[in-house]
């Protein structure tokens, strides 16, 4: 397979092909979350059980691994092809079922999916409120297959590009896309690609950034393994816009599938003539290697990046002149985010209204959210932006778990802001956010219920980026510094009046001085909640925490009323100071009772509640 | 042992970037006009009308890095290091001393003197701007401000023996592994940038010692005056060499006593 020019690329897809003879095939989620889960062992299972139905010889039903299908909570997950279903909690035994009556006879088995009714992924209620762009491929393709991307429209946009449109008509095109970056800071991807183009420099380079920092976040992940010749396909087409014959992926340390996975893209891309010299013939050449990460979180940081693909400590810059004029070892730099990058392929085939018209107003395009904390079902959605974040939270989620009520919705990672429940019509967009007091980040939605203290989670965030602080500039390497000792002190029961006040004023004074953008966001989490618990500060101050998160600083009691008598309160109990009969309303004897919450967190009917201390 | 004081040099001493082009920015400063050589950092073009704004990483010898936050202030209603900030464009609006300003200084200064209480700059300054060190950062005092100027001066000599390690709090200067640095020649060089003082050393007429280490002193041999490290003239390659004084007075005699010299 080697591609000469972009008409060889047409005629190649165009052309009958064996994968086109296949009847069934059962898709194994091979994303983050499902191979924690078992999933390797899940397809080897599969492939035995179908060795042993006797259906190796027979290429028409198949079973393959695929990228992350994104309820991560409930995988294992298996999606069959054609049919569309998903198969939920799937494990290893259930191997031969699946061969002998799903693959071979296309039967549904119905105690694996979460409907019988509607037993399709479409219709699930964790996606059908979803639009899949940047996840389309998952459960469609091989990750590391290019003739399955091929079939899946990829390089479509190259071929075009390369064939009839000119380096300032693909820049173009994203600029008027309205494509806004998707690792944090939602800048217009547009003026960084014209800026760039037009900058003087005979040598550019075009980066990916797949740091991917934000603990629990792995959408960037997902994408590299899944999809990796989309990141591939965008960055070449970056490079050809702005003129750039080498690019870099930068990738998260703890990451090693995905730079595997990017590599093996790479070098197959090489071969066939999609990447490297000469591309399609064109004339065009574009080099590509992958960088792994420094292994901190800022080194997600732009400059800090750059710093460290340069072989230096990861560390941010000073920086007044822009990266697109002065970046990578001084020259021009086009840095995006990973999934920035895949959106671009889309933009150039599909053509820039075509992106402008899904979203909403200045936010064009889907963001890949991971949505995480007290819902019930989590993962991966991707959402048009400017859906309300209720939709994602209690359609995609499905609410609250049992008993509990939300209090609280996280968004952007670490430094990103806590917002209310009511706040949760809000849209989840690049300006709605941060007009009130969030951000978008890069996609990270925690839900957090009644038993969440907003001023131990604002401690919770503030200590883990103090821990991640390089450490260069004052305001940050101290400052969050004195702001963690003060939360510590009011989670300890130490605080004193005031101490709200003097957070408040930290946390501004931070953001204002910090020398770059870990520091300049890091007191997000202490304003939002400032911003929006301020009752909870109050408290603390006064010793007392309403949701019984924080030890000591309240009472348990059962409300009669509401109890069931289920005993799970008594079971949870380390000191085993509750008591009740069967069916019966419940008692905490407080001599004894250490106050540790376990009690709270067990009742599924909200009967236990935290009171202030006599 | 001596400890070494906040050695202020001479202003003739700055390291002006290669301006870009020879055209002049102008705006105002506090209010007053200025015009500049395109790409001035705004600190120079501050002093260059005689406004005066406190600084603490930034050394005119060195490269700055604008990682003390002190010299912040407010550029079309923005913070900006001035250390740093180039002026690029003309119509600028600054204010050095607005209540944001103020602010953003009162706080850099009461963290910084958590680490150095009793550096009499930081406390003249704290003075001005109302800041005081809060004693719940706990016991930081080190007498470190971790402005790297030591370690960029020894970076700027081309040794580096010495560098900055570590994240957030335990950020520290050091040698390798926390040991004595192998690296280092005793050119004092770090001592003689740091703006506390917090870089000891002692010195003798035939010894010195900084950083753990212990260097035997090259003495002049005409008037018998230490002139520095063996390592350190070593790195200069010179073997020998007369002491400043005795080299002024050797090329006076050169030049008068030289042929062609008519005075
Ligand atoms: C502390 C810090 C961490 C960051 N981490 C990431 C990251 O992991 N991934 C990322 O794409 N951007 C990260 N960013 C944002 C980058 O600096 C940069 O803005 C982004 O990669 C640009 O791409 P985009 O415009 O496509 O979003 C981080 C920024 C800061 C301040
Ligand atoms: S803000 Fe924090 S992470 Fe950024 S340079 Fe300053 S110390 Fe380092
Ligand atoms: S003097 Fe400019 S930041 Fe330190």
């Amino acid at each position: 397979m080697f591609f000469a020019n972009p008409q060889s690329l047409t005629d190649f897809v165009k052309s009958p092909k064996n994968d086109a003879k296949i009847a069934r095939r059962l898709w194994v989620c091979g994303g983050p979350g499902c191979l924690a889960a078992g999933s390797a062992a899940l397809l080897t299972a599969l492939e035995n059980a179908a060795k042993a139905a006797g259906l190796s010889e027979k290429p028409e039903l198949r079973t393959d691994m695929t990228g992350c299908l994104g309820l991560c909570e409930r995988g294992p997950l298996v999606g069959v092809e054609p049919e569309g279903h998903l198969y939920e909690k799937v494990v290893p035994a259930d191997a031969e079922e699946l061969i002998e009556r799903t693959l071979k006879k296309g039967e549904l088995i119905e105690r694996l999916v979460n409907d019988p009714k509607n037993p399709g992924r479409q219709e699930h209620p964790f996606y059908k409120p979803q639009t899949s762009l940047i996840m389309r491929r998952m459960g469609r393709i091989r990750p590391d297959s290019l003739e399955d991307y091929l079939s899946a429209d990829g390089y479509k946009a190259l071929a075009l590009a390369l064939g009839e449109l000119s380096p300032e008509e693909v820049s173009r095109r994203v600029e008027a896309s309205g494509l806004r970056g998707r690792g944090g800071g939602g800048f217009p991807a547009g003026l960084k690609w014209s800026s760039c183009r037009l900058a003087p420099g005979e040598i550019k380079y075009v980066i990916a950034n797949g740091d991917e920092g934000d603990p629990g976040a792995f959408m960037n992940r997902s994408l590299m393994e899944g999809d990796p010749f989309a990141v591939v396909e965008g960055l070449t087409l970056g490079a050809y816009a702005v003129g750039a014959r080498s690019g870099f992926i930068y990738v998260r340390h703890e990451y090693p599938l995905s730079v595997e996975r990017l590599e093996r893209a790479i070098a197959q891309a090489e071969k066939c003539g999609l990447l490297g010299r000469n591309i399609l013939g064109s004339g065009f050449d574009f080099h590509l290697e992958t960088v792994e990460g420094g292994g901190a979180f800022v080194c997600g940081e732009s400059t800090a990046l750059m710093a460290s693909i340069e072989g230096r400590e990861g560390q941010p810059r000073v920086k007044y002149v822009r990266s697109v004029e002065r970046g990578l070892w001084d020259c021009p730099t086009l840095l995006q985010n990973v999934e920035s990058w895949a959106n671009v392929p889309l933009i150039v085939e599909k053509g820039p209204d075509w992106f402008a018209s899904l979203g909403a107003k200045n936010n064009s395009g889907t963001k890949v959210f991971s949505l995480v904390g007290q819902v019930r079902r989590s993962g991966l959605a991707e959402m048009p932006l400017g859906s309300p974040i209720r939709v994602l939270v209690q359609d995609v989620g499905g609410g609250a778990r049992p008993g509990r009520t939300i209090k609280a919705v996280q968004t952007g990672g670490p430094s990103g802001g806590c917002l209310p429940l009511s706040e949760l019509d809000l849209p989840l967009d690049f300006d709605h956010l941060p007009a009130a007091g969030a951000i978008m980040g890069s996609g990270g939605l925690i839900v957090m219920d009644d038993l969440s203290c907003m001023v131990d989670v604002a401690r919770y965030f503030t200590n883990f980026l103090k821990g991640e602080s390089c450490g260069k500039c004052a305001p940050c390497r101290e400052g969050l510094g004195l702001i963690l000792r003060i939360l510590e002190g009011l989670c300890r029961g130490q605080g004193h009046p005031g101490d709200g006040q003097e957070l408040q004023s930290l946390g501004r004074s931070l953001s204002l001085t910090a020398l770059c953008g870990l520091g300049q966001s890091a007191a997000n989490p202490l304003l939002s909640t400032l911003r929006y618990f301020a009752e909870e500060y109050q408290e603390h101050e006064e010793g007392f925490c309403r949701s019984g998160r924080c030890q000591g600083l309240f009472h348990p009691a059962i409300d009669p009323d509401v109890c069931t008598g289920c005993g799970a309160c008594a079971k949870a109990c380390p000191s085993s100071v509750i008591s009740g009969g069967k069916k019966e309303p419940h008692v905490v004897d407080l001599d004894g009772c250490i106050s540790c919450g376990a009690c709270l967190a067990a009742c599924r009917f909200g009967a236990a509640k935290a009171v202030r201390k006599k | 042992m001596t400890k070494q004081q906040f050695i202020h040099v001479d202003a003739d001493a700055t390291v002006k970037p290669m301006p870009q082009t020879s055209d002049l920015v102008s705006g105002t400063i506090d209010g007053r006009e200025v015009a500049v050589p395109w790409g001035t950092t705004l600190l120079e073009a501050a002093a260059s009308i005689g406004t005066v704004i406190p600084t603490l990483c930034h050394h005119p010898a060195l490269p700055p890095d604008g990682n003390c936050r002190l010299c912040l202030v407010e550029v079309d209603s923005r913070l900006a290091a001035s250390c740093l900030f180039p002026l690029r464009r003309s119509g600028f609006s600054v204010s050095t001393e607005s209540p944001k300003v103020f602010e953003a200084r009162a706080f850099v200064l009461k963290l910084l003197l958590s680490r150095a209480p009793n550096d009499e700059y930081l406390k003249e300054l704290a003075v001005k701007y109302e800041a005081a060190p809060d004693p719940r950062l706990g016991d930081l005092a080190d007498g470190c401000v971790r402005c790297g100027r030591c370690v960029r001066a020894c970076q700027a000599t081309g040794t580096e023996a010495i560098s900055l390690v570590g994240r957030s709090q335990e950020r520290q200067v050091t040698g390798p592994f926390f040991e004595p640095p192998a690296q280092c020649v005793g050119c004092l060089a770090c001592a003689k940038v740091c703006p506390t003082g917090y870089i000891v050393f002692s010195e003798e007429r035939t010894s010195r010692s900084i950083w753990g280490r212990d260097f035997e002193m090259v003495l002049c041999p005409i008037c018998g005056e230490p002139v520095g490290s063996l390592q350190e003239l070593a790195r200069a390659g010179a073997a020998e060499e007369l002491c400043p004084a005795c080299r002024r007075r050797a090329m006076a005699s050169a030049l008068v006593s030289g042929p062609g010299l008519s005075l």
